[in-house]
């Protein structure tokens, strides 16, 4: 028996000297650098990363995508010690400790990296207890497609600049049929959190208090209940489908589907809508009335991990892709540079436009989950109360001021 | 190793080691595994649950209080362990019952239960992630396929996944369809039961649900035990179908305990947290199983166990 | 008149589960336009089978078969052999704190896997595995619990006496589990290979926590990246998970008849 158990180690000892070929030491220099992006999106970053290590000989850039795994595998990661070197990041809060500050940096080399041409507010977003710990890679503002077809079928006018969100009801009403299952909008009842931030802005109000403090008077304000009651409203009363209830169906499958005339969304929904085929348009976001709209600011920026071996050469990757050869390619994002936006004509293209047009009129606000380091069990309270009133088509009110009485224990 | 001839005592006594050592030697794969790859997470899990441990900062002991908060502050954990419970009253019973009675069915040899059985085996196949993509359009309120057949019987279908009365419902129906592999569990099973009890039973004229009572389920009762066992398990651990299809909603009426884990982990970020969790968890299905197999030996028959009182039964 | 009764129930219970499957597969083959229509396409007006060759050259996915194959059949040799060993040990031995022994193999079923991972991933990292495929094969050499109670379950339904017997005669033990239940418990051991080598082939959280580079991924963590955070590549996941599903399939269809024909049991045991 013994020898049987002899053998068995050694097969287990073959194995994994075979696999152990695998990790077998290269003399060129790794830098790796993980993104959640995928498909094509992905190929620019390896074509970038290409150029990079032309640029750099004994440089190999390992890409590293993971999708939607990406947060779960970012965590393990960085809770065993062992994150990339270089990677996408948007939740600065809870990854800022082990990231490295990059001011000093940006400081020694703004003028080769022209800093004054990528818009501050990109920049800040990145900030925590004021330092700045990315580079912008790409953004989105957001803003609302309508499907032309459809708009000129019913003879409805087209949004126009300036509209309220009272224009975007009353032209969406009228795409209502039971038949065919066509609806003029769609309210998030699931929603990203930012969704449903801007338009709290849009109103005049905030989920939380500036100073991080509290949420009462903020999440549960008159202004607040206007918003919730307005979209519960347009459920009710047919104006609008409700998404994410029951219902995985996304608004980009509808719009795509001609099932919706309007939808609320971002840059990230344009390549999938130009691959359907459909003839549509892209608005602003209505205002509240007279009220400034606003929008967030959904941006994709570029960290250095605290532990890299390497953290000049970490650097110059970031700066290679804040470059403005970089920048161009990456044509399914919003340019971070105002002179490739202006050079390629992006400012003034009728599908562009709107996405800068709102970029300019949201430098005011910053997001909740900025100001305070349990935001997120609040937004657990805050979505429930957005899913309740929708469920509910209504009691706004109610839903939203007991989120403030739950999150009441996360704010100590 | 040759049949040692008993020369002297101290050959005697080598014999006796080796024997002693034998089922060490037998069930050593597995011990070394413990110790390698288990041991060590879960000592280091257990310390953590006495931490506030986020991912990536700073790292404060905090004794119970992970315990205390979860125990007397946390709504959530008890609704999601109730929402669990719910889940696995439902999920358990009819994952065995359903399984054993398709397993009886497809045991016989006619034509096309081969055929029958990689039918039902089917959705065990494919990935967790296509699985639920396919629920979601399968239960999607307005444009699903279910609604949709529903419709043309005339029936108004309800919003399966956004109607938190019908919702629990739906993800039992979801999970039930990885029914095949308990099927394929107790059809092996059933190989193993001589085919002559059979033969002598329908001799005496022993009706079809007699043998099934009194021949097939006592035969199965080890495999049973099993089903039971890891059906508990698996009803506790419940999240992928959850996870995507209806993210814990409406108004958190899927929110499962393992989901709760999960979020306090990965959404929030408080490892030790989730670590206390995890242990909670671990505790209850200990318990449960831990109950079912004292149970068992009021119900599952081993021919096979070495019960020495019984050794002359025969 | 029953056997008909039986068959329309098989019938409609195939129906139920064959409707995941096709409608999966008319995913795959629909034009971008019907993807979306409703009432829903049951069949589409013309069938884009070069849906999988696109989907399939989107990605290294050779590369990821190759992976995927490695792990999955070095693993399921590794499961079968230790797990027959060790399930031989528990069924058929007293010995000191067996029964104790027992019930922490079985509690290891029940430790989630969040908290396990980010110790796990420690471990793998000190050992230098990381980014290699060995966290996904090597344990495997040690006995999955779930599988040892399996075939643990399965050796206790037969009789005893066969191994007195073979004792009687002189065997070791070495030599009753070699030459008398491994073959016996051959439906089993099918079934465990079955499973793990389902377990294997879909693991997404294994692969995405442990391998890095691309040239390492499994063809699940490819399958995966049709889905990223904001949109989806519905055909391409369809067209993999079609392809994806085949081996599994032809490998179950295989297995499931050797588990039944595999009369070696009751033939000993007469």
């Amino acid at each position: 028996m013994k020898k049987h158990l002899k053998q068995l180690a050694m097969v287990t000892a073959v194995a994994s000297m075979a696999l152990g070929g695998a990790s077998a030491v290269s003399a060129e220099e790794v830098l790796r650098f993980a993104t959640w992006n995928s498909s094509e999106n992905l190929g620019i970053l390896q074509e970038i990363s290409k150029r990079f290590e032309a640029d750099n000989p004994g440089v190999k850039v390992q890409v590293e995508s993971y999708g939607d795994g990406y947060d779960k595998k970012l965590i393990a990661a960085f809770g065993a010690g062992n994150p990339p070197d270089v990677m996408y990041m948007w939740n600065y809060p809870k990854y800022h400790s082990s990231l490295m500050p990059l001011d000093e940096l940006m400081a020694r080399d703004a003028e080769e990296m022209d800093l004054e041409d990528i818009p501050a507010g990109l920049i800040n977003i990145t900030r925590v207890e004021g330092k700045a710990y990315g580079i912008p890679a790409g953004f989105t503002t957001h803003v609302v497609y309508y499907n032309k077809d459809m708009f000129a079928a019913a003879g409805v006018a087209e949004p126009v600049a300036g509209w309220t969100w009272a224009d975007l009801r009353a032209k969406a009403a009228k795409f209502r049929d039971k038949a065919s299952k066509t609806y003029g909008f769609a309210v998030e009842a699931k929603p990203d959190p930012y969704d449903y931030e801007q338009f709290f802005w849009s109103n005049g109000t905030r989920f939380i208090a500036e100073d991080g403090s509290t949420v009462d008077g903020y999440m549960n304000s008159p202004e607040a209940v206007e918003v919730l009651t307005m979209f519960a409203e347009m459920a009710k009363n047919e104006e609008a489908t409700v998404l994410g209830i029951g219902d995985n169906t996304s608004g980009s499958a509808l719009f795509k589907g001609s099932k919706l005339a309007m939808f609320q969304s971002a840059m990230w929904s344009k390549g999938g809508i130009d691959k359907a085929g459909i003839n549509y348009g892209v608005a602003m976001l209505p205002a509240f009335g007279d009220k400034p709209v606003h929008s967030s600011i959904g941006a994709s920026a570029m960290s250095i991990a605290k532990a890299t071996k390497n953290p000049e050469l970490a650097w110059k990757f970031v700066k290679f892709f804040a470059s403005p050869e970089a920048v161009k390619l990456r044509e399914n994002d919003l340019p971070i540079r105002t002179s490739v936006a202006e050079e390629m004509e992006l400012t003034s293209d009728p599908i562009f436009q709107p996405f800068f047009e709102m970029l300019a009129l949201s430098d005011r606000e910053s997001n909740a989950f900025l100001k305070h380091k349990n935001w997120g069990k609040i937004q657990t309270n805050l979505e429930r109360a957005i899913e309740a009133t929708m469920i509910e088509k209504g009691n706004a009110k109610k839903h939203l001021d007991s989120a403030v009485a739950r999150s009441k224990r996360h704010l100590k | 190793m040759t049949t040692l001839v008993v020369q002297d005592e101290v050959a005697e006594e080598r014999h006796r080691f080796i024997e002693k050592l034998t089922p060490y030697l037998f069930i050593s794969p597995w011990i070394l595994g413990f110790l390698f790859f288990t041991l060590g997470p879960l000592i280091f899990s257990f310390i953590m649950s006495f931490y506030d441990w986020p991912v990536v900062g700073e790292r404060t002991f905090v004794g119970l209080q992970n315990y205390q908060v979860m125990l007397t502050e946390d709504p959530l954990f008890w609704d999601s362990l109730w929402i669990t419970v719910k889940f696995g009253l439902f999920f358990v019973p009819f994952n065995v019952i359903l399984g054993l009675l398709l397993a009886v069915l497809l045991n016989q040899k006619v034509i096309g239960t081969g055929f029958f059985r990689t039918i039902f085996y089917l959705p065990s196949v494919i990935s967790g992630v296509a699985l639920v993509t396919i629920w979601a359009w399968i239960y999607s309120h307005e444009y699903g396929i279910l609604n949709f057949l529903l419709g043309l019987a005339g029936i108004e279908g309800p919003n399966w996944l956004g109607d938190p009365n019908w919702s629990l419902l739906a993800i039992v129906i979801a999970s039930l369809w990885g029914l095949g592999g308990t099927m394929l569990i107790l059809l092996t099973g059933l190989q193993s039961i001589p085919k002559e009890l059979y033969e002598a039973a329908k001799i005496s004229g022993v009706p079809a649900w007699a043998r099934l009572v009194y021949i097939t389920i006592p035969m199965l009762s080890p495999m049973l035990l099993f089903t039971v066992i890891t059906s508990i398990i698996s009803a506790f651990q419940q999240l992928t179908i959850a996870l995507l299809l209806t993210g814990g909603g409406p108004l958190e009426s899927t929110y499962f305990f393992a989901m709760y884990i999960y979020d306090n982990a990965f959404k929030y970020f408080e490892m030790g947290f989730a670590a206390a969790n995890s242990w909670v968890m671990f505790l209850i299905i200990l318990a449960l199983s831990m109950m079912v197999l004292k149970s068992s030996s009021a119900w599952v028959y081993y021919e096979g166990e070495m019960k020495k009182t019984e050794a002359n039964d025969d | 008149m029953t056997r008909a009764l039986t068959y329309s129930a098989l019938l409609f219970l195939s129906a139920m589960f064959i409707i995941p499957f096709y409608w999966t597969f008319i995913t795959a083959v629909k034009n971008i336009g019907e993807l979306y229509q409703f009432p829903p396409v049951f069949w589409p007006n013309e069938v884009m089978w070069e849906n999988f060759v696109t989907a399939w050259f989107k990605q290294p996915f050779d590369v990821y078969l190759k992976n995927s194959v490695i792990v999955v059949v070095l693993s399921t040799i590794g499961q079968l052999f230790s797990c027959s060993l060790v399930a031989f040990g528990f069924a058929r031995f007293q010995f000191k704190g067996r029964d104790a022994i027992f019930v922490l193999l079985l509690s290891t079923m029940m430790i989630p896997w969040d908290v396990k991972m980010i110790p796990l991933y420690m471990e793998f990292n000190m050992l230098g595995w990381i980014n290699t495929l060995k966290p996904l094969i090597v344990p495997a050499y040690f006995a999955d619990a779930f599988f040892v109670f399996l075939l643990r379950q399965y050796i206790m339904t037969v009789p005893i006496e066969i191994d007195e017997a073979a004792r009687m005669d002189g065997a070791n033990s070495w030599q009753i589990y070699w030459r008398i239940h491994l073959p016996l418990m051959m439906p089993a051991l099918v079934l465990v290979g079955t499973f793990h080598f389902m377990n294997a082939w879909n693991d997404y959280l294994g692969p995405l926590i442990y391998l890095n580079d691309q040239s390492k991924y499994t063809l699940t963590l490819g399958l995966s990246m049709f889905k990223g955070l904001h949109e989806t590549d519905i055909t391409s996941i369809a067209a993999i998970t079609v392809v994806l599903c085949i081996p599994p399939l032809i490998l179950f269809f295989f297995a499931q008849r050797y588990i039944m024909d595999g009369s070696i049991g009751s033939s000993v045991k007469g």
